[in-house]
């Protein structure tokens, strides 16, 4: 589990997903893939001849591929996961100009038994859908697909709580080569003048907070991270006298990963991919039971 | 008219507001009342540009007039820049008479001398700013005037409002300029930036009132309001508390309007304490944290924390010193028991 191939998974890499949860797909078929492209693509354009896609240009041509990403996965009982790819070909292009890719969006389960351990035959689980590129190119995907296996997206929105774990949990991953910063980013947004506050922390400094607190390696507990954060709050309080705990935690950066409230990551280490995801799997699944 | 004085113009008016054009023309003055009234400002923007262009072009505008066009949108919209403030020391000597005229030959001698390629343009406002916009080049090309650098000088004080161009290898050879040109011995940028030049102007000429304002707090009123099974020792702790934060906040603030600053950044090489029971980071190293507030009016932001308990009153002083020591960037290391801020 632990080495994921890093060419098939460099597309994940560095750039900003946003997250849905997506319950069970009903009637998927992993051969079909190819009708499915042919019906997505069909769709899509039936819905610019009616005018509803917009920031599509009209000459462009929009190509659908689907393909499975074998390597992510969790366990054998999690699904393979399956990425979704619009490319657009200019049609007023006359050379043979490559394929511009305008748009992915790939649904995925790391370790997510959770979900599929309780789910009927003919439900396939893949809780987390990632996506990058325009919001129109989202709907018109999103609506395909839960016409076709009757499924429902939600977007997927991080708590606080849920940031500081990630806070916690990447501050103490080991790296390499020189690291960025780990930052918190709080936002006071209800006074007359909202006010933003980051507070980064020299990454090797942050590390040596999370390793006097955690007590078991491999092993986090929600009490942990509370001695954390507010270790990092009493810091703060010493010097502004400010109450950083009744600010909303809105954004956290470590040189792993990134993730906003809004339901928004970036992940920058293939490395620690799978741990990503497995925390991003958990979130989902809890957002649709 | 060269051509690229005719396109530098057709943008400069493209970045205007189109219902602020005619007014922007009409300050510059280098068109006729007579042709500003042939021109049509109820077209596309993109058009009335054009139309500019061509009265320009029966003028013949040089650069000369195209960077005065320039100082006065920036002169505006100064809000859209970011200002970093310098301040000169004197030699000791007696103050001299300020001669306008003095100060420009010598501050275009100065950079001539360094610099051929170089558009130096100069506008004087009534409150005794001096406005000056340098386009720079290289020894071989001609100055960029896209990325020109903005100086606004008030004589009668030591402060120089700089708003640099990206071209930041030209910011030693302005500076000198401007030492050579204003008679001082030196200059030294302060730690102090923000995007609204009026209130780092309020902040250096010390135009905003100052802490340590006297509150008298007015007589407790209104005790018969309260509900008749309220305790009263609890309603009086609530007021007491309240105009005690109020009190505290003045003392920090003062009571007039904060200067309007947008952020302030503190780097902080100061030691982790914690309470030895929670048996955590114990380190002889300090805890290094770069931490930044943000905020459309940063000042009056902190200003209300305090009465809404998101923070302790009084503030620290870390926040409010910031418009008395005329800085918004901050190092702060250990000493003992309190903080220094080189």
């Amino acid at each position: 589990q632990e080495n994921l191939d890093a060419q098939k998974t460099a597309f994940v890499l560095r750039k900003a997903w946003t997250l849905y949860s997506v319950t069970p797909l009903y009637g998927f078929r992993r051969g079909r893939l190819r009708d499915y492209a042919r019906l997505l693509s069909a769709f899509i354009a039936a819905e610019k001849q009616k005018g509803l896609a917009v920031e599509v240009g009209v000459e462009l041509d929009i190509k659908v591929a689907l393909s499975s990403l074998a390597d992510l996965r969790g366990s054998e009982l999690d699904q393979a996961g399956l990425l979704v790819q619009l490319s657009s070909r200019s049609r007023a292009s006359s050379r043979n100009s490559e394929d511009k890719l305008l748009w992915s969006g790939w649904f995925c389960s790391m370790f997510g038994d959770d979900l599929s351990e309780n789910v009927p035959e003919n439900f396939t689980c893949l809780p987390l859908f990632l996506t990058h590129g325009a919001e129109s190119y989202t709907a018109l995907v999103g609506s395909w697909f839960q016409k076709t296996f009757d499924c429902c997206f939600r977007r997927l929105a991080i708590s606080p709580l849920n940031l500081s774990w990630m806070v916690a949990m990447w501050a103490g991953y080991k790296l390499d080569r020189a690291a960025s910063a780990v930052e918190l980013v709080f936002s006071m947004p209800r006074l007359s003048h909202p006010l933003d506050i980051s507070y980064a922390i020299h990454p090797e400094d942050a590390k040596a907070l999370w390793d006097t607190v955690q007590k078991t390696p491999g092993e986090i507990t929600q009490g942990e991270v509370d001695i954390f954060m507010d270790c990092l709050y009493a810091h703060f309080h010493r010097h502004f006298k400010i109450h950083l705990s009744a600010a909303k935690l809105v954004k956290v950066s470590t040189g792993i990963a990134s993730a906003h409230c809004d339901g928004i990551v970036k992940i920058l280490h293939s490395q620690y991919l799978p741990g990503v995801l497995m925390l991003l799997t958990e979130l989902a699944i809890s957002q649709i039971q | 008219m060269d051509e690229t004085v005719a396109e530098y113009i057709r943008r400069t008016v493209l970045k205007m507001p189109r219902d602020e054009i005619k007014m922007m023309l009409q300050k510059w003055g280098f068109l006729s009342e007579a042709q500003l009234q042939t021109l049509n400002f109820h077209q596309q923007k993109d058009n009335i540009s054009q139309e500019v262009v061509q009265l320009c072009e029966e003028n013949s505008a040089g650069i000369k007039q195209a960077a005065a066009l320039d100082i006065i949108y920036n002169h505006i919209y100064q809000n859209k820049r970011m200002w970093s403030v310098y301040q000169m020391k004197k030699s000791g000597e007696e103050e001299e008479y300020f001669d306008i005229a003095d100060f420009k030959k010598k501050f275009k001698g100065r950079i001539r001398s360094a610099l051929k390629n170089v558009t130096i343009t100069f506008k004087e406002y009534e409150d005794n700013a001096i406005w000056i916009r340098v386009a720079w080049g290289t020894p071989h090309k001609k100055p960029n005037q896209y990325k020109p650098s903005y100086v606004v000088y008030h004589s009668q004080t030591p402060y120089v409002f700089i708003s640099a161009s990206v071209l930041k290898s030209n910011l030693p050879l302005l500076c000198q300029a401007l030492i050579v040109a204003s008679n001082y011995r030196d200059i030294r940028e302060m730690e102090l930036r923000s995007h609204s030049l009026n209130s780092l102007k309020d902040i250096v000429f010390k135009r905003y009132s100052q802490n340590f304002q006297t509150y008298s707090p007015k007589p407790v009123q209104g005790w018969n309001v309260e509900p008749e099974n309220a305790d009263r020792r609890i309603v009086h702790e609530n007021r007491s508390a309240k105009e005690r934060i109020h009190r505290l906040n003045q003392e920090s603030f003062g009571c007039g309007p904060q200067p309007k600053l947008e952020f302030a950044q503190y780097r902080l090489d100061t030691m982790f304490k914690s309470d030895p029971k929670m048996d955590v980071l114990d380190k002889k190293e300090p805890f290094r944290c770069l931490v930044k507030f943000s905020s459309p009016h940063l000042l009056e932001s902190l200003k209300s924390l305090t009465p809404l308990g998101m923070a302790d009153a009084p503030l620290s002083p870390l926040l409010t010193c910031i418009t008395h020591k005329a800085r918004n960037y901050f190092k702060i290391r250990e000493k003992k028991e309190s903080f220094v801020s080189p």
